[in-house]
């Protein structure tokens, strides 16, 4: 690069870049997006790192299920620092005046907690609120919602299970709760001993204990879990430590981020046209200046230098613009809603997620800028003679840059995300509907040359503008699709899984889960149910079943290696999974192979599998698997492999095995109940008297919340969705700024020839409106090819249209379109026709 | 006729261009010879071609037959970017409509040929130039600051001042009021004269042909007999 060509550009750069605010705009959303969403996820992954000690609750965490630590384990983790235990069990919480609900029980040692304090209202510090009152009954702290629910307030006595417990504060925060994850109820905090001298920790029991140390500050967590397996080298303990605090965590915002990083990247891609928009009319309005040059001497080389240099530095303006305010943008939120946040987070300026969104902003500065320089390099000094003459595009250096920009594009992209195949899939996505709308962009524009014959009057210029070379169908229309693509796939998924949880799940689903139901007292306990609900227990509303947790620990004789199993089918082999014996063929057992054995079957064990889980490891009907259950190993032969609907109502356990496997065993059932929610209290009431010990969910408000919740995401995702569809906007203001000399003049020539103002100002409308109608018709259906995989498929719910959302879509975006054709048209009619034909 | 390489040469030069009505022939197996110092008019009707001779001798435009050469190297080998390369400080044209560089300064665009050929002394070869057209008042100007009559001023100093062994001027006061018209054509013949340039002047004006060495008359793509 010459000094004459940064000479020559510097003196091009005078008149200003008033043609590039476009250019500036898109390039500045897109890399502010991406930077945005990178700096808050680092702000999360700090804040997690720098609480890490309060989230485990200590250095380390040691983890058994289903039992306590055995007293060699206790010892070998005694042996290596301060520990402080705990055990989580589920209970029945009642109040004095008989309402019952599940808690979520969780019983801690003196030395709890190890690390960071525990939150209370009404007690001064967890010895306090958690003593024992003169008559021997424990204190607790429980959380508001308990209290709301029962009616109780602070002070009140109340059980859990048999247990008697007093509410002495109100439990507002627990150093280690992110760690823990999902409860299926209110949290109760109480001393160990009270817990594990309540039942609640026998075998069979779904319980567990967890011990946390703080270690030694010579002792790294890697080094003592190393020794501390080979202490305990069979014992089936998981151990975190600080950099694996919050696993699930941590996984939530690698993907959280990878998806507004994807926004920002499609927004990114729909700017794209805007960058190449500006740079080509830019560039266009160059070519007398090129021509020239090139008459007085000038090669291609410095023609493309000189506008190389200036499109470059802009470029770089447009990204510094873009990282400014995306590194702003988390340090401004954090200041307003940091104490609101669920997750601790450290807004600061980190420089890699700044770094990364600057490479996408350049990579797609140069992938949409290089092809309009290649062509403007190849201008023809002949055309100072013929103005029609326009540069081809030449297979040259510059074209060869845009597709590695491209690339590097999407390389990047998939690069840096969570998941490489989940993006390529979302790259190729966006690539393919970029293509498609383009195309759709190019077909909408010769169409309307088509039917222009066929009209006339405002329709006919509309349609002849829509069709001609400057036409926004081929520059807007595709990067609005791009963007309502984006917001109907937000908007579609959304709906149709807020329709599966509010309305679907509810229908389909049982409204309670009954566990721990004794199996030596089941013809009671269906009785005190049918007596509950004032009805005869059918099978449509009522099931009841054995139930156990298991393992499968061998495939055809195999010790099951958990890389060998397929990834998404991993659950069915990596943990505990539920198990029952059931003899009759249930209603709609859904087998895919195999034959249901016969009810009264007394043979060897045979056992039906959820089809996805023997597809993971490859199960065929008649082949062999060794389970694990209650401490035995039974050997079964598959004899069905069935789909199992784990949102439906039936006997949804992916394991069944014939009665006679699991002979002599005491075994709890679990019982599913449709009901209404006065059928749903007094079954809960009337369990306390004769069952106490037995568990109720409430499925109905666990979907309650699960549909507040999801509302509460929609609405920030369809929220980050909109800055691609602004992007759209953006681009859709370019092309009506590059038109807006030729509007002025082309309005001055129709009013000279007796063209009125509505006239004109009906075509432009037209031409717009044309323009967002094929964009929000176009951007819905991709949105919705999009979107029905992802709930059909991925998330396995029912599909459903949210036709109000459609319409508001496409609606949205012919409106917008049609005013910035409204704008240009305004624009455009300011000018008094004289002076615009003299300026010509 | 002259033994020596002439600055330019044309044997048998067409030029057919498409069109949305089909080709249209714009020069007919064209010949023509300038030598050296020559100042050769080319007149006709609108339409007759007389743009499109310049615009293919001066390498802006590829013939679609025959041979240009241009100091004896025959445009035909060479790229475009070659052909650039050749016009630099020998070749010059003078427009109709000026052409001048919007974002530059009068200064700065009579320097630009010069500072494309690597001249070391451009802007002030550029002063000194705008002076000789007699606007060195104007430096500072740019050409939507400038009258037509000055732009064109601008840009026959532009063509001059790398003094160039070819000049192409097409219609260059076709712009211009009559004496405004007369002040350039002055300068230009009196600057040719000078520089020791040959001269391809395209104009409808009869009395400017009239002060060439020699007249052509273009008629329908062809140099008429």
């Amino acid at each position: 690069m010459t000094g004459l060509a940064l000479r020559f550009a510097g003196r091009e750069l005078r008149s200003g870049v008033k043609g590039f605010r476009i250019f500036l705009a898109c390039l500045a959303l897109g890399v502010a997006a991406i930077a945005a969403a990178g700096s808050t996820a680092e702000a999360f992954r700090r804040g997690l790192a720098s609480q890490a000690g309060e989230i485990l609750g200590g250095d380390m965490a040691l983890m058994v299920q289903q039992r306590r630590f055995t007293p060699a384990e206790r010892k070998a983790i005694e042996s290596k620092g301060k520990v402080s235990w705990a055990v989580s069990a589920r209970g029945m919480a009642e109040a004095p005046g008989g309402l019952r609900r599940l808690v979520e029980l969780r019983g801690v040692s003196e030395t709890y907690p190890l690390a960071g304090k525990v939150d209370l209202e009404g007690a001064a510090n967890l010895t306090e609120a958690l003593r024992p009152d003169p008559d021997g009954v424990m204190g607790a702290a429980v959380e508001r919602s308990l209290l709301d629910r029962l009616g109780m307030k602070l002070g009140d006595r109340f059980l859990v299970g048999n247990v008697p417990l007093i509410a002495r504060a109100v439990l507002l925060q627990e150093p280690d709760r992110l760690s823990r994850g999902f409860a299926l109820g209110p949290r109760v905090l109480t001393r160990l001993d009270t817990v594990a001298g309540g039942g609640f920790l026998e075998p069979g029991l779904p319980f567990g204990e967890t011990a946390r140390l703080a270690l030694p500050a010579s002792k790294s967590p890697k080094a003592v879990t190393t020794e501390l397996r080979k202490l305990m080298p069979k014992s089936a303990v998981r151990i975190r430590d600080r950099d694996d605090a919050a696993p699930g965590i941590g996984r939530l915002i690698d993907q959280l981020e990878y998806f507004l990083g994807f926004i920002g990247l499609a927004s990114l891609v729909a700017g794209g046209l805007g960058v190449f928009g500006a740079v080509s009319a830019y560039l266009d309005a160059k070519r007398p200046t090129i021509a020239v040059l090139k008459a007085l001497g000038g090669d291609g080389v410095l023609v493309r230098d000189i506008y190389l240099l200036q499109i470059g530095l802009l470029a770089l303006v447009g990204v510094t613009i873009g990282l400014v305010l995306g590194a702003a943008a988390p340090l401004v939120l954090g200041a307003l809603v940091r104490d609101e946040l669920p997750v601790p987070a450290l807004f600061a300026l980190y420089p890699w997620p700044l770094i990364k969104a600057g490479a996408f902003g350049l990579l797609s500065a140069a992938a949409f800028s290089l092809l309009p320089l290649a062509r403007a390099r190849a201008t023809s000094p002949a055309s100072l003679f013929r103005r029609d003459l326009r540069g081809g595009l030449p297979l040259g250096l510059e074209t060869l840059g845009a597709v590695l920009a491209g690339l590097g594009l999407a390389g990047l992209a998939v690069a840096t995300a969570p998941t490489p195949l989940a993006a390529s899939i979302m790259i190729a996505g966006v690539a393919v509907a970029f293509g498609l709308l383009w195309a759709l962009g190019l077909a909408g524009a010769w169409a309307a040359g088509r039917a222009r014959g066929l009209t006339s009057g405002p329709l006919r210029m509309g349609l002849a503008n829509l069709a001609g070379p400057a036409s926004a169908a081929r520059t807007a229309a595709p990067a609005i699709g791009l963007g309502v693509a984006l917001l109907s796939a937000v908007v579609l998924i959304q709906s149709s899984l807020l329709r599966q949880v509010s309305e679907v799940a509810p229908r389909t689903a049982p409204a309670l889960v009954f566990t721990e139901v004794p199996g030596d007292r089941v013809a009671a306990f269906d009785a005190v149910v049918a007596r509950a609900f004032g009805a005869k227990l059918t099978g449509d509303i009522y099931l009841r079943a054995p139930f156990v947790t298991g393992r499968i620990i061998r495939v055809r004789g195999v010790a099951v290696k958990r890389d060998q199993i397929r990834e998404g089918d991993r659950w069915a082999y990596d943990n505990d999974i539920s198990m029952s014996a059931i003899g009759p063929e249930p209603d709609q057992p859904n087998i895919v192979s195999g034959r249901w054995w016969p009810a009264d079957y007394a043979g060897p064990p045979l056992v039906a599998l959820d089809v996805q889980a023997a597809e993971g490891a490859r199960l065929k009907v008649g082949d062999a698997v060794t389970l694990s259950i209650l401490g035995r190993e039974i050997e079964a032969r598959v004899a069905v492999r069935r789909k199992v609907d784990f949102g439906g109502f039936g006997a949804t356990f992916p394991v069944v095995l014939t009665p006679s496997a699991l002979a002599g065993a005491d075994l709890r059932h679990v019982a599913i109940a449709k009901a209404t929610k006065a059928q749903e209290a007094a079954v809960i009431r009337a369990l306390g008297t004769d069952f106490p010990e037995v568990n109720v969910i409430s499925v109905r408000e666990q979907l309650e919340a699960a549909t507040d919740l999801f509302d509460r995401l929609a609405l920030a995702i369809r929220g980050a969705a909109g800055v691609a569809a602004l992007a759209g906007l953006f681009v859709l203001a370019g092309a009506i700024a590059a038109r807006a000399q030729a509007r002025t003049r082309e309005a001055a020539i129709l009013k000279a020839l007796g063209a009125s103002r509505a006239q004109i100002l009906t075509a432009y409308v037209l031409e717009y409106g044309a323009v967002g109608v094929i964009a929000g018709a176009a951007g819905v259906a991709l949105g919705y090819a999009a979107a029905w995989p992802v709930v059909v498929l991925v998330f396995q719910a029912q599909w459903s249209v949210d036709w109000g959302g459609v319409v508001a879509l496409v609606g949205g975006a012919a409106l917008l379109a049609a005013l910035g054709g409204l704008l240009a048209s305004l624009q455009a009619l300011s000018r008094r026709p004289a002076a615009a034909l003299r300026a010509e | 006729m002259s033994d020596a390489v002439p600055p330019l040469l044309m044997e048998g030069v067409s030029l057919t261009l498409p069109s949305t009505a089909g080709p249209v022939e714009i020069l007919r197996a064209l010949d023509l010879r300038v030598e050296g110092g020559e100042r050769v008019a080319v007149t006709g009707p609108s339409g007759s071609g007389k743009s499109s001779l310049i615009a293919v001798a001066a390498g802006l435009e590829r013939p679609t037959a025959g041979r240009v050469e241009v100091f004896g190297q025959d445009l035909g080998r060479l790229d475009e970017d070659g052909r650039a390369r050749l016009r630099r400080g020998r070749v010059s044209l003078v427009f109709q409509s000026f052409h001048l560089l919007p974002n530059m300064t009068a200064e700065e665009n009579v320097a630009a040929p010069l500072e494309i050929a690597g001249a070391r002394n451009a802007e002030p070869t550029a002063r000194e130039w705008l002076d000789r057209v007699g606007l060195s008042a104007r430096l500072k100007h740019y050409p939507h600051q400038l009258s037509g009559g000055e732009q064109q001023r601008v840009a026959l100093a532009r063509a001059l001042a790398g003094r160039p062994v070819l000049l192409f001027a097409d219609e260059p006061t076709g712009n211009l009021d009559a004496d405004n018209a007369a002040h350039v054509a002055d300068l230009m013949l009196d600057l040719v004269c000078e520089t020791g340039a040959a001269l391809v002047l395209v104009t409808h004006d009869a009395a400017l042909a009239a002060r060439a060495d020699r007249t052509l008359t273009m008629q329908g793509g062809r140099i008429a007999p």
